[in-house]
């Protein structure tokens, strides 16, 4: 009898192509988001709610993109032995990162005489939307198997 | 001054109250979430791929609330 233990193959989660194609389309929605917003603020505020609006769509956009991109960079590290240690320590890691950049952003942002908070506020709230909605259309229309990372041992070959 | 007006007293503003708790909500969420998710790959690990795209929604639904209720000091006085 061989060894019917599998060999180390590729243990990259199946998880892998759905956050793809969140950020892809997240970013094609994102620039949509980003040309109505913009036009929107150009009308209402002037070239202050131009800039808001697109200052607020990017910082919207990009930070819920970083929840799935971590998860990406997290799972490079599917095979190692520690992988659920460092999979969380980079996913959460990578959130508090975030919320403490958003804030010291909300606050150096709040007061800077060249943009109008009322435009920056609606249009992050509107990307957040928008990648909201592109983040359940892809878990909707994604395919996984239910036995989504099991690795099946090879066939006996007969010598 | 009796001793209610002195022990009612605040300073500053009460969104201050608000960002907090923006802050404390998303965090119990997403400490849910993700304490589930350890506890679901541990159970089945071959179901891990699954559960990581099911606490991404679940993250990104939670930390919408946290971003909006965060942003609203750009127009809170």
């Amino acid at each position: 009898m061989t060894d019917a233990r599998p060999e180390p193959a590729d243990r990259t989660p199946t998880s892998n192509p759905v956050l793809r194609r969140a950020l892809a389309w997240g970013a094609a929605l994102a620039a949509v988001v980003l040309v109505v917003s913009a036009v929107l603020g150009l009308v209402f505020a002037g070239t202050e709610g131009l800039v808001s609006a697109l200052i607020g769509t990017l910082m919207a956009v990009v930070f819920m993109g970083i929840t799935a991109a971590s998860i990406l960079l997290a799972n490079r590290y599917a095979s190692s032995d520690v992988f659920v240690g460092v999979f969380f320590a980079i996913v959460l890691g990578g959130w508090l990162l975030k919320f403490i950049v958003f804030i010291v952003l909300v606050v150096v942002l709040r007061d800077a005489p060249w943009l109008n908070p009322v435009v920056l506020f609606l249009s992050l709230v509107a990307g957040v939307i928008a990648s909201l909605v592109v983040d359940v259309l892809v878990v909707a229309k994604s395919r996984m198997p239910y036995a989504s990372d099991v690795e099946l041992p090879k066939a006996p070959t007969d010598d | 001054m009796d001793a209610t007006t002195v022990l009612a007293e605040i300073n500053g503003n009460i969104a201050t109250v608000g960002y907090g708790l923006a802050a404390i909500g998303p965090a119990i969420g997403v400490g849910i979430v993700v304490g589930k998710t350890i506890e679901g790959v541990a159970r089945q690990p071959e179901l891990a791929g699954r559960l990581q795209v099911l606490m991404w929604i679940g993250i990104a639904f939670t930390e919408a609330l946290a971003f909006i209720g965060i942003a609203t000091y750009f127009i809170f006085v």
